[in-house]
């Protein structure tokens, strides 16, 4: 059952197995470097008039978003580590690690938010005597800030680890029941435990706070489930991409590698169901307005309506249908469409938990939002570029040999 | 030989271990020899990839239960909250959040014991009969292939013979079935 | 690639099954007065039921406002006592871990009595337990219906559901190993294990529906142990009551009942390996592993606490704090704080990797487990209970001797009828252990190399 992976012997085949070159070509760099400068015009020209608020939302959202993936991906890194996960080798390894580029810069772009603070958290305008302790300015970028700093901290320290030659040579060894070696059998867990805490802060912070007196404990839960979910959604896609590009043999050749994944989104976006559920039920049936209200303007009312249900049916029904099967799982056309029907699906959400506290009764959505979305996106392509030359360099050596004798 | 009757006969291979036993099905495949039985003591997936079979078709009676139970919870939720309409607790008489979970835990139940009941019934089981060339040691630490031939046929038998042995059998036996 | 060159070459086949079916050779006296003072408690437990069902609920110390007590605490430990079972049998499986085989018939085990268990624990706490069918729709002349909206219906269909997919689950498991077991046997036993294992001879085509059928009841069974204990918890998150309603409770419960599940594992399985002479088969790894279960439970339940309580303070919602206040300072106080000690503290040292493989001391710490989890629950349920809206109301339970019997007559009856399994059939699998010998090979050289 476990899928063998052996490094492709340079002599046997005669060649070099690695590419030549980086995967992206110049052109591809120009167009995100492009995007970025669109993002990042976008916003400045918005920033300062009438469309302000809608800036900050859509640099909001996004920053959740993006950093979300990059974060999610390094804590899957951690839990293969965790799980003693060896079902694709070090390209496995390498996958996790793909986004975490992103990462630093999604801590300082963090920080922007305070420029922004008047248009974003209602309560800095006016101040709810009761939550004051917990919501105020100071504190709350305080403590993001220091948890984001450790989580960034934590993050470049376990990836660099992971890429060390005895790291490899364990991702490698699927048979052994050994621990992997002892920086990383520290790390990993240390690195997981501060995601729960400070994504659930965050989520507490830069989420539940725009609508101040709305709570529900499961909601920081929900929040970091949907981040690592949108990882392996995003894992996934580079995946199918990368199996494409690569050509030849690959890794990703593997139909059991590819199965691995596909179960990875399948399972995960179940999760989410599950905790989307079960803070709707128990919100629905005690119908205290307090807390209903938050559902109410999402789920029951246009404009916001419709996106809640997109983004139900693009997390977790399309995923579900689609991924039941084993075949569908090992084909790459429908994995790759239902991982970007994913990526969607969490930036929506994201945009449906955020924006809907500050405009209830519009759908802002227009040049800004796409504007600043496209910024977001090149960059985070961008700070993934070497995690990606990485990926393709290790799925091009570990060729898929078929293991049944 | 006695008078050309063309008895049945069962050649029984035993191996010590699965990858030889694997090696003797495909040899014997390649030398188009099919309708094996195998016998082995554990869940093998070397053994069922080389044997080569379809899908179980248990998959589809899961699924097949599955819906039925998701059908029977909203027959039994919706048909009864219908039958008298009483509002409880101030929720619609048709509530959808706990009906999910009624047709979820029916779903679950009703695919599982379809999964079991599938099972046994594509097995074989109950069993009331021992299948032939089965040795007790198939259920230890042994893994039989038996190939049923024509008994007349010797060439054929002592080619199977030959390649059970190559691929290295530790005990060939023959028997009349 | 070097390890592959030394492969051990022990334990063999028939070492495992030696192994395992020692376990079931005749046993001694001194089980079977085990197994009589089981049952007898079980017995006084009976007999107080009955006196309770003949003179009423007034027996127990339920009074108003604290209706749900030590009845209601004992059917939810229990169904998380399940849950281990379940989460090691199925979700393991799917995960392909290597580490499950050795026990995951003992947890699934676990898992059938100890749903067995608290199944009997809603029809205790009925004060009419002969009308329980109610609980089931069927047509009547009054057009009466179960009511679909209420949670505790819900509880009857998860619960139901759950006992009956884990009874086949098990019994699945069990047909390859007693088709091993009676070819050993003798006597009235060859008898017994041939009507189990139902003419099962592992041929090529009983394997392969086998594996399928085993792959998809594992594949229902995860979320279904999930939504069980989801759908537990929402007998309490439905209310409005404060201390119950709050949206973390689904997944809080089902950490919180791993938690309790795989400490009780543990307590089951360190002595019986020492007792029936399995170490060689449930190796210092398998315990290793579990204890890491236990440890990443420990902290979700740590997160789930620390959560409801910032947000009690967060929401600024006075009854909800009063509530909250009463629970770590008020007269059950202790109670709080054991559970705190209990299920917060002491599983830390499980990040130690040489506690981790002192059975003593796992041993120790799975017993406070079981008791912080029985503690958190009683918290929970009773202690939210005690205050409610209504001052004037407040009622401090104490549980009367009939409610204390019978919750030692459950754990009796859990015992009794657990060691009556391993006694008579094969508690630990040895088909998966086939399967998976390279890696018990490792395991035992591995625990020999870090006990010398």
């Amino acid at each position: 059952m476990s899928a063998q992976v052996e490094p492709a012997s340079a002599l046997a085949s005669g060649a070099p197995v690695a590419p030549a070159g980086p995967v992206a070509g110049t052109a591809f760099k120009a167009v995100m470097a492009i995007f970025v400068a669109a993002g990042v015009i976008g916003f400045a020209l918005n920033v300062g008039g009438a469309n302000a608020a809608r800036a900050w939302q859509a640099y909001l959202v996004n920053l959740l978003v993006w950093l979300g993936i990059a974060q999610g991906g390094v804590v899957m890194l951690a839990a293969f580590y965790l799980c003693n996960g060896r079902w694709a080798g070090t390209t496995q390894y390498r996958l996790a690690e793909t986004f975490a580029g992103f990462i630093p810069l999604g801590f300082l772009l963090f920080f922007g938010l305070y420029f922004g603070r008047t248009l974003i958290f209602p309560w800095v305008l006016h101040p709810i005597a009761q939550k004051a302790a917990w919501l105020n300015t100071p504190f709350l970028f305080a403590r993001d800030g220091i948890g984001l700093a450790i989580m960034t901290v934590l993050s470049l320290w376990l990836v660099r680890l992971s890429r060390t030659k005895e790291a490899a040579e364990w991702q490698r060894d699927s048979e052994s029941i050994l621990l992997v070696p002892n920086p990383i059998r520290r790390v990993a867990p240390a690195l997981a435990i501060c995601f729960a805490i400070v994504y659930t802060i965050i989520a507490f912070d830069l989420v539940m706070s725009l609508a101040p007196v709305w709570r529900s404990t499961l909601f920081g839960w929900y929040f970091f489930a949907g981040a690592f979910w949108s990882a392996a959604a995003a894992m996934a896609l580079v995946a199918v991409i990368m199996r494409g590009l690569l050509g030849g043999n690959n890794a990703f050749k593997n139909p059991q590698v590819m199965r691995d994944i596909g179960l990875t989104v399948f399972a995960f976006s179940i999760f989410w169901i599950y905790l989307l559920f079960a803070q709707y039920i128990v919100i629905w049936y005690g119908d205290i307005p307090v807390e209903t209200f938050f559902i109410v303007v999402r789920a029951y009312y246009p404009p916001w309506q419709a996106l809640s249900y997109a983004v139900v049916i693009l997390m977790w029904m399309i995923p579900f249908l689609t991924l039941l099967g084993v075949r569908p799982k090992k084909t790459p056309a429908i994995l790759g469409a239902v991982s970007l029907c994913g990526v969607i699906g969490i930036w929506l959400e994201r945009y449906v938990l955020v924006v809907p506290s500050l405009s209830p009764h519009t759908v802002p959505f227009g040049w800004v939002e796409i504007l600043v979305t496209l910024g977001f996106f090149g960059a985070f392509v961008l700070c993934s570029l070497p995690g990606l030359d990485r990926l393709a360099a290790s799925a091009a050596r570990e060729v898929w040999v078929e293991e049944h004798e | 030989m006695t008078l050309g009757m063309s008895a049945a006969m069962e050649i029984i291979g035993s191996f010590a271990d699965e990858h030889l036993c694997v090696r003797g099905i495909e040899d014997l495949h390649k030398a188009q020899v099919r309708n094996l039985r195998v016998f082995y003591p554990f869940p093998s997936h070397r053994i069922e990839h080389a044997m080569g079979k379809p899908k179980s078709k248990v998959r589809l009676f899961v699924l097949i239960g599955g819906i039925t139970g998701i059908l029977t919870a909203l027959a039994i939720t919706i048909g009864t909250s219908w039958e008298w309409n009483l509002v409880a607790g101030g929720k619609p008489i048709i509530s959808w959040p706990p009906f999910i979970i009624i047709c979820f835990e029916l779903m679950i139940l009703f695919g599982g014991i379809s999964a079991v009941t599938s099972f046994l019934v594509n097995a074989g089981l109950p069993a009331f009969e021992s299948k032939s060339g089965y040795q007790s040691r198939f259920s230890e630490d042994r893994f039989g292939v038996v190939v049923k031939c024509d008994g007349a046929d010797s060439a054929r038998i002592e080619k199977i013979e030959s390649i059970l042995r190559n691929a290295g059998a530790e005990e060939v036996l023959r028997e009349a079935a | 690639m070097a390890a592959a060159l030394q492969e051990p070459t022990t334990p063999t086949f028939r070492d495992i099954d030696r192994g395992v079916l020692r376990v079931m050779d005749f046993p001694g006296m001194a089980y079977w007065i085990w197994i009589a003072f089981c049952f007898s408690l079980v017995a006084i437990a009976a007999i107080l039921w009955t006196r309770q069902i003949y003179e009423g609920l007034g027996v127990t110390g339920l009074r108003q406002p604290v209706m749900w007590a030590i009845y209601i605490t004992n059917f939810v430990f229990w169904v998380g006592i399940a849950h281990s079972g379940t989460l090691i049998s199925a979700i393991l499986y799917l995960f392909r871990t290597r580490w499950r085989t050795a026990v995951y018939r003992a947890a699934e085990t676990m898992t059938l009595f100890a749903v067995a268990t608290a199944g009997l624990f809603p029809m205790i706490h009925l004060g009419r337990p002969w009308f329980l069918y109610w609980l089931l729709p069927y047509p009547n002349e009054r057009y009466l219906q179960p009511n679909f909206r209420s949670p505790l219906v819900w509880d009857a269909f998860a619960v139901s559901t759950y006992l009956t997919i884990s009874a086949l689950f098990l019994f699945m498991g069990l047909i390859p190993d007693v088709a091993n077991a009676r070819e050993h046997a003798q006597g009235w036993r060859k008898k017994f294990y041939s009507i189990l294992a139902l003419g099962w001879q592992g041929t090529d085509r009983q394997w392969h529906h086998f594996a399928m059928a085993y792959l998809l009841m594992a594949g229902l069974a995860t979320p279904l142990v999930i939504s069980v204990h989801s759908v537990v918890s929402w007998d309490f998150a439905m209310a409005q009551l404060p201390g119950w309603h709050s949206t973390i409770f689904a997944p809080y419960f089902v950490a919180g009942a791993i938690f309790s599940g795989v400490a009780m594992v543990m307590t089951l399985l360190i002595p019986m390996r020492k007792w029936l002479h399995i170490e060689d088969l449930v190796t210092p790894w398998h315990i290793d592993s579990l204890a890491k279960i236990v440890l990443l439970t420990s902290l979700v339940v740590s997160y789930s606490y620390a959560t409801e309580s910032f947000m009690v303070w967060y929401s600024g919602d006075k009854i909800e704090q009063m509530t909250f206040h009463m629970r770590y300072f008020g007269p059950w106080g202790w109670i709080f704080w054991v559970m705190i000690l209990c299920n917060c503290l002491i599983p830390l040292v499980l990040f130690s990797p040489r506690i981790r493989v002192n059975m003593k001391a796992l041993w120790i710490i799975s017993i406070f487990v079981n008791i912080g989890m029985w503690f958190e629950r009683f918290d929970i349920i009773a202690g939210s209970l005690t205050t409610n809206f209504n001052p004037a109301q407040w009622h401090f339970y104490t549980p009367s001797i009939t409610e204390i019997m019978i919750t030692v007559g459950s754990f009796a009856w859990f015992l009794g009828l657990f060691s009556l399994f391993a006694k008579f059939l094969p508690i630990v699998s040895m088909t998966e252990l086939k399967e998976g010998i390279g890696f018990l090979r490792q395991a035992i050289r591995k625990g020999s190399s870090t006990s010398a």
